[in-house]
């Protein structure tokens, strides 16, 4: 054949798929055509993935012994049961986090590889095995159950769930599309499901926002894992940005937020604590609206810190700063991903009207705030605030009374003390440093001194100790008995020896 | 009714608030935002959508008058379907006193006109106006609502208010 073009010659069967199936392949897919680049591919990713998966567990397992065997005696006393729910949401955070590590070892996230393999594959395996899609599964069985429970009485309700169903199904299949694409389908099954329901109904929007729950509640609980934080989007990639900005964030005090809370005051702090574990609970929540619930928790109790710590009503311009200032404290674990999902996923009508959505909108205000901060929003120069950023310096801790008592609780000032006994015993420590130096170079000097003395001592009283040399006759010691003898001056003042004389007789 | 706004309501940055038109219940839904110059920036993000604003300012400080303009420059040019209800505040402090007012009544309505707004002066203390503002945002949702919906289902208005009558506008 001739496959001559502009002098690069080419044979006909390089061109060809490796695999001999009889259409053209390509290098970028290592000679394959793309269906035989797709079967390789798709297996290695999935052995990749199982891997993965097992040594994810395995590390888990390991992890789990160890502490079970360390915390025996611990769990065995009855008395700590919240702890115990907080060291089980842990462990669930810790295996959502397997899921992430997981994510990253699977190459090339952007094409998406579960296209084909979707209808045939995922039916058989649902996805790599593991403790968390099993969770997840008994989790959308039993909404499942108890959608149909709530469907029973309502009329048609058989009819509602099996359109729910259907759509849920067809949509776990889609998962590969775009995450804007996918809230809008969701988003048009809930606005056609509503306004037939409204119909039917005959306006008795009140039932029809309950159906509209707990089909928001069934849907969202089956499709959580496909579409929190989905690999299409770079919601992950945002957590990390505004937790490493939050992080960074860690010196900016009440007072610079103008935040009219006092933390002194223990209903207060109770409040402010209350308000954080909220927030952060929210990851925890799968449906959209159980997310939001928790969010309108945190508001209250901020509204409540606020009204107690000025004994007067509280506006947004109270509550937006103290909102931003428990964001900044709490660090909510995927921020980003969770307004990502609920604004996706939530019934729209929520997010625009209600309470929920007014608390939901001062959140994603408050967010906006954090990435946008700067020096100037903080009432400082931008030097200033760089050099904080920089983490160089921070604003002195003790900053006199006024932040004392408007800031500070229990534990931070216990946190101050005890680095201003630090910077103290630094200083102290230094201090016997440079007298012990002192100390030995005075010593060095004194035998030096010593030294010096004795050599002019020897100097001055050469026969001496020749004598005294010759008289002890013990050569190595001699040198520091010539020594104390040639100090004796009393020597020369001593009468005499006696001579020897005879006496006839 | 008057109690509903003086009383129960402060203190609360939401209130979903029910006001009858003529044979229906139209419910606000009525948010406070941060008027303060630091939250500028995200103040979009609260007005998204809204049918209608109320942008407050103090009688008793121009400066507050200057800030409230901001807003509605701002409001006219990100929602464009917003109504804008331009709205004095601390009526009953000029009362008491004439010589405190700083913005004339007629450079007001002379503004508002040429804004195509609603002018209204309240008074949070004594309730003065305040239901009849709300009044109107609602009835003028209610006409407006049969031309750009084509359902008549939405009675739910997200509706933005700056500050809580009295915030927003006249700190700076």
């Amino acid at each position: 054949m001739m496959s001559q073009r502009r002098g690069i010659h080419v044979d006909q069967s390089e061109l060809l798929c490796k695999k001999g199936c009889g259409f053209y392949g390509n290098t970028a897919w290592q000679g394959l055509c793309s269906k035989c680049w797709r079967e390789v591919n798709q297996r290695e990713k999935q052995r990749q993935i199982q891997e993965d998966w097992a040594l994810a567990e395995r590390l888990q397992r390991e992890e789990e012994e160890a502490y079970a065997s360390r915390h025996q005696r611990a769990q065995s006393q009855p008395a700590i049961t919240p702890f115990n729910k907080f060291e089980e949401r842990k462990t669930k955070v810790k295996s959502s986090k397997v899921n992430t590590v997981t994510k990253f070892f699977t190459p090339s996230i952007k094409t998406p590889p579960k296209k084909d393999a979707g209808p045939f594959d995922t039916q058989s395996t649902p996805s790599p095995s593991s403790s968390a899609s099993r969770q997840s599964t008994l989790d959308s069985d039993r909404a499942a159950r108890e959608f149909i429970d709530f469907l029973k009485p309502v009329k048609s309700g058989r009819e509602i769930f099996k359109q729910c169903r259907a759509f849920t199904e067809s949509m776990v299949y889609k998962r590969d599309m775009g995450a804007d694409e996918l809230s809008e389908s969701v988003q048009d099954f809930y606005q056609n499901l509503s306004e037939r329901l409204q119909s039917q109904f005959k306006g008795s929007s009140e039932l029809v926002e309950k159906v509209m729950d707990e089909v928001e509640k069934y849907m969202m609980t089956r499709l959580y894992t496909e579409v929190f934080c989905p690999e299409t989007t770079d919601d992950e990639k945002k957590d990390l940005a505004i937790q490493k900005r939050i992080r960074d964030l860690h010196w900016v005090t009440i007072a610079m937020l103008c935040v009219p809370v006092d933390e002194e005051i223990p209903e207060v702090s109770d409040s402010v604590v209350k308000a954080i574990t909220d927030i952060i609970e929210m990851d925890s929540k799968q449906v959209p609206k159980d997310k939001l619930a928790c969010i309108t928790r945190c508001s209250k109790h901020i509204f409540n810190a606020i009204k107690v710590s000025k004994k007067e009503a509280a506006s947004a311009d109270d509550f937006l700063p103290t909102l931003i200032y428990i964001v900044l404290k709490a660090n909510p674990p995927r921020l980003q991903s969770n307004i990502q999902y609920i604004t996706r996923f939530c019934n729209p009508s929520r997010l625009m009207t209600g309470e929920d959505g007014y608390y939901f909108t001062n959140l994603c205000c408050a967010v906006a705030f954090i990435e946008k901060l700067d020096g100037q929003s903080l009432n400082m120069s931008s030097e200033e605030f760089e050099l904080y950023m920089s983490g160089q310096t921070s604003p002195h801790w003790p900053q006199p009374t006024a932040a004392s008592s408007s800031s500070g609780t229990a534990a931070l000032t216990q946190v101050h003390n005890s680095l201003d006994l630090l910077t103290g015993l630094g200083e102290r420590q230094e201090r016997v440093i440079e007298k012990a130096r002192q100390l030995e170079s005075d010593l060095i000097d004194w035998t030096d001194e010593v030294e010096q003395e004795v050599q002019s001592a020897l100097e001055s009283f050469p026969l001496e100790t020749q004598n005294t040399t010759a008289n002890t006759a013990s050569g190595t010691a001699s040198a520091s008995l010539s020594a104390i003898d040639s100090e004796n001056i009393e020597n020369e003042q001593l009468p005499p020896p006696l001579q020897p004389q005879m006496f006839a007789g | 009714m008057k109690s509903f706004f003086t009383e129960n309501t402060i203190g609360a940055a939401f209130v979903a608030k029910p006001i009858q038109v003529g044979d229906k219940v139209i419910t606000l839904g009525i948010w406070d935002t941060a008027g303060s110059e630091r939250y500028e920036a995200m103040s979009r993000i609260y007005y998204r959508g809204a049918r209608a604003a109320v942008v407050c300012y103090d009688l008793t400080d121009s400066s507050s008058f200057q800030r409230a303009k901001f807003w509605v420059k701002e409001l006219q040019n990100c929602e464009e379907l917003c109504k804008i209800y331009l709205c004095g505040t601390k009526s009953d402090v000029i009362e008491g006193d004439r010589s405190l007012r700083q913005i004339d009544y007629h450079d007001a309505q002379d503004f508002t006109e040429e804004i195509g707004a609603q002018y209204f002066e309240t008074s949070s203390k004594t309730g003065k106006n305040v239901d009849e503002l709300f009044q109107k945002v609602a009835e003028d949702y209610n006409s407006t609502a049969f031309q750009f919906m084509t359902e008549e289902t939405g009675v739910d208005l997200g509706q933005k208010k700056d500050s809580y009558f009295y915030t927003c506008c006249h700190n700076n």
